[in-house]
């Protein structure tokens, strides 16, 4: 055979492989870009989260109503009364994928690791006085004082307190983990930098007692970075890839249209953010900040970022009804779309007409579409607005120094505990250090009873939008596809795959 | 000859020279912090700061340049900021779905341009002619990010004939591989054969005319053998010209064409190393491709030995 004939047999190969396209045993999942580390603890990123949950744990993990509940740790922890002190009871038998088993040592050595080196880990550090183990299968944390959120920030996926054997952990906090080892339901087989994270069954595993079941269905995960949305939609309406993540909503009509892929939509994912300078600048000043708030029309924002209100609800909140910390505290302030009230709280300020910086990135679209229309709403009161558009590698350097921006525009999607969303702390890069608002966040954090918990969000909402301590422009939802027949992935901003099973081949 | 050769040697090191200090200041001049982009959104600054001293990122420009000069003579590209793997490891995985995606483009491009090229000499001012001309202006009119996504659409999702992108999966197979890329390929090859197509008609043109040409007709030789084995022959080095450079850009310059087909090339990989501001990256991008264009003009150069006995360095 030539090889020009092999070269046509090859295409007839490849052809038949998109006619029949998934093995029965093997997820392809197309993610919108490289893992660039396998170690959690170090990185926020939700990419990193996706793929690195299936292969290293944490101790406790959120179930499908976001609830936390045990992964590693045989139960919930034994907290004393005063809240101090926190006692994690292990499960044992729980193997490394080297073989090795987990107990007490490593996962105080991985926790040390985790107060140094990981955001979340470090946010609380200051409050940890010390992690010992307490016996065999069973350490004991305790708190200088009390802080409730702690087990949401174990269970957390990103930025996350995963277990690794003592063994491999880095001696010092600048070190780097020279492989990962974990203890999750996949092993890491192969990595192909930009081209695919190969992940295998690891028969060693035991199933947790409280989370539910990793049924490790699938033989192989295959994760597949592919940064090119059409390129995501394509190769999920071919049978190419049995999940798709983070795909245009412009792409809905056409994959609910298809017998061969599903949409996915997570309703609602998150919501879009417009983050303020509170440390240097215009938006220090409350008149300044609130003629902002009553001048932006936030559902033609959302309309104009999302396109069509399928994707898209008008709400203040911080979060949505169906949430437990829904609560509807403070949204008078919101979607006021006042020009008028905006350009008399600019008179009051005694505004100057300095340039309102909006610091954004074409990266995602929708933020800069939601920009351009704050825009014209803000100039409409009065505001000279100047828009920084830039790539995001630049707005993620200039977001840290507070010369350059008034607003920028990110989001974020639903956290399960309301503590984690960094903006709400003074420490953050926004700054926003209101001491009455630092006082209910103090006894937010500080208090167990998850009703009277919820009582103090309310306040917390309540001065956000009374302080404008950040600026919420509403829900959207995200869109992901699945593989018709595909079954087993529940809709998550961090889907995972150890339940997935294709029910029956894409056509 | 040997003299002409050290000149040139020595002309692709300064070029390489140049090159090199030119991507180590640009990417510097920059915007945008590889230490942020590595740590996430919800990273605080002292985090990132502490990043940038372990990547070295925080010593002065001078010595991160004299350091980089150093271990580039040594051939030493640096490390990926991204990856941590050494940059030559990085390009080297690349150079593969790269070099081949622009040979089969090019022969795409060979095939379609130079029967349509030379026949539309030959008839020239015929309908044909004119709407090879007007085709092949057409051709190099649609970028080839919109005839990728049609082609992806309609030949890979509809129709099922290709993939639709990367590269294979864990144990494919060369062959595997190379099937990925005909797609891509077809899509570059179309692209690129309009310039081909010109040039090839235009040199043709001319030599068409020359008395030799009447004079082997006037001999009685057949019409193929003057346009094929005369005119063709002395057609040639134009053509050859332009095949080179076309060459030299498709190993480089595929961007577009990678990113659509989500190939792991050159073009695809620099376009991240910029968005990730993977300096070592991009740097040991810009040398390899630097030397690549030299290098592909020395070869273009010395092809012109053989086609035309004339020609003498």
């Amino acid at each position: 055979m030539t090889r020009f004939t092999r070269l046509l047999a090859s295409v007839a190969a490849s052809a038949f492989v998109i006619a029949t396209p998934l093995a029965a045993e093997t997820i392809d999942v197309a993610i919108i870009g490289e893992a660039d580390t396998f170690d959690p603890m170090i990185s926020t990123k939700d990419v990193v989260s996706i793929v690195t949950q299936h292969f290293v744990e944490t101790l406790y993990t959120f179930d499908d109503s976001w609830s936390v509940v045990p992964l590693l740790a045989a139960d919930m922890p034994a907290i004393s009364e005063d809240g101090l002190t926190y006692v994690i009871a292990l499960r044992e038998g729980v193997s490394f994928h080297d073989g090795s088993g987990m107990d007490s040592a490593d996962v105080a050595a991985s926790l040390t690791r985790w107060l140094e080196v990981a955001s979340r880990g470090k946010s609380v550090a200051e409050k940890v006085s010390s992690i010992e183990a307490t016996g065999p299968y069973e350490i004991t944390l305790t708190l200088n004082e009390a802080y409730a959120p702690l087990i949401s920030l174990l269970a957390f996926s990103n930025s996350a307190a995963v277990v690794y054997p003592e063994e491999i952990l880095p001696e010092t906090s600048n070190g780097e983990l020279e492989q990962v080892i974990g203890t999750g339901p996949y092993m890491l087989k192969a990595h192909e930098v930009d081209q695919y994270t190969q992940l295998v069954r690891f028969d060693g595993y035991t199933q947790p007692t409280g989370a539910s079941a990793r049924q490790q269905r699938p033989d192989e995960i295959r994760f597949i970075p592919v940064p090119d949305t059409n390129t995501r939609v394509e190769g999920l309406l071919s049978g190419q890839f049995a999940y798709a993540d983070s795909l245009s909503t412009e792409a809905f009509d056409r994959i609910e249209a298809s017998d061969i892929a599903q949409p996915v939509l997570l309703e609602p994912f998150g919501w879009p953010m417009f983050a303020i300078n509170h440390k240097k600048g215009l938006m220090t000043d409350l008149k300044i900040r609130q003629a902002v708030q009553a001048a932006l029309p936030f559902d033609d924002m959302l309309f104009a970022a999302f396109g069509n209100d399928k994707f898209f609800q008008t709400d203040g909140a911080l979060y949505p009804e169906g949430w437990a910390w829904h609560t509807e505290a403070g949204t008078g302030a919101y979607n006021q779309n006042d020009q008028q009230k905006a350009a008399a709280l600019l008179k009051e300020a005694g505004y100057d007409g300095t340039a309102l910086r909006i610091l954004t990135s074409r990266q995602y679209e929708f933020h800069y579409q939601m920009a351009e229309v704050a825009r014209m709403a803000l100039e409409m009161a009065g505001f000279t607005v100047e828009m920084d558009v830039v790539d995001w590698a630049t707005l993620a350097q200039n977001r840290d120094n507070p010369d350059l921006w008034d607003i920028y525009i990110t989001h974020s999607p639903f956290l399960p505990e309301p503590a984690l969303i960094s903006s709400l702390f003074a420490s953050a890069r926004e700054g926003w250090d209101n001491p009455e608002k630092n006082a209910i966040l103090e006894r937010f954090t500080s208090e167990s009873d998850p009703d009277a918990r919820r009582a103090i969000f309310a306040q917390l909402q309540q001065i956000t939008l009374e302080d404008v301590g950040l600026i919420k422009v509403g829900n959207f939802n995200a869109l992901q596809g699945k593989a018709t027949g595909l079954e087993g992935v529940h809709p998550s901003p961090w889907p995972a795959f150890w339940n997935a099973h294709l029910a029956r081949p894409a056509q | 000859m040997r003299r002409y050769l050290i000149k040139r040697l020595i002309g692709m090191i300064v070029v390489i020279f140049l090159v090199l200090s030119i991507a180590f200041v640009l990417v510097r001049l920059a915007p945008g912090d590889p230490a942020s982009l590595m740590l996430g959104p919800d990273a605080t600054p002292g985090e990132v700061q502490d990043l940038r001293v372990r990547l070295g990122l925080d010593r002065s420009i001078i010595v991160q340049y004299a350091t980089f000069l150093g271990n580039a003579l040594r051939g030493d590209l640096g490390t990926s900021l991204f990856f941590d793997q050494p940059v030559t490891q990085v390009l080297a995985a690349r150079a593969e779905p790269s070099i081949f995606l622009a040979l089969m483009s090019l022969a795409v491009a060979l095939l379609i341009a130079a029967p349509i090229g030379i026949w539309a000499a030959y008839r020239r001012g015929s309908l044909g002619d004119q709407m090879s001309v007007s085709t092949a202006m057409l051709a190099a009119s649609v970028p080839s990010f919109l005839t990728g996504l049609i082609f992806q659409r309609v030949l890979a999702t509809d129709l099922g004939w290709f993939p639709v992108s990367g590269y294979g999966g864990p144990g494919a197979g060369f062959w595997d591989r190379m099937g990925y890329l005909i797609l891509p390929a077809i899509t570059l090859g179309i692209t690129n054969s309009a310039l081909i197509l010109r040039f090839t008609r235009a040199s043709m043109l001319d030599i068409l005319g020359e008395d030799y040409v009447r004079t082997a007709r006037a001999k009685g030789m057949s019409e193929a053998r003057v346009v094929l084995r005369h005119a063709l022959k002395n057609a040639g080095i134009p053509i050859i010209t332009v095949i080179g450079l076309t060459f030299a850009l498709l190993v480089s310059g595929a961007v577009v064409t990678e990113r659509v087909f989500n190939l792991p090339g050159m073009g695809n990989l620099v376009v991240n190393a910029v968005l990730r501001r993977d300096y070592p990256v991009i740097q040991g991008t810009l040398i390899v491709v630097a030397a690549l264009y030299v290098l592909v003009n020395l070869v273009t150069d010395l092809l012109y030995l053989v086609v035309d006995k004339r020609v003498k360095y």
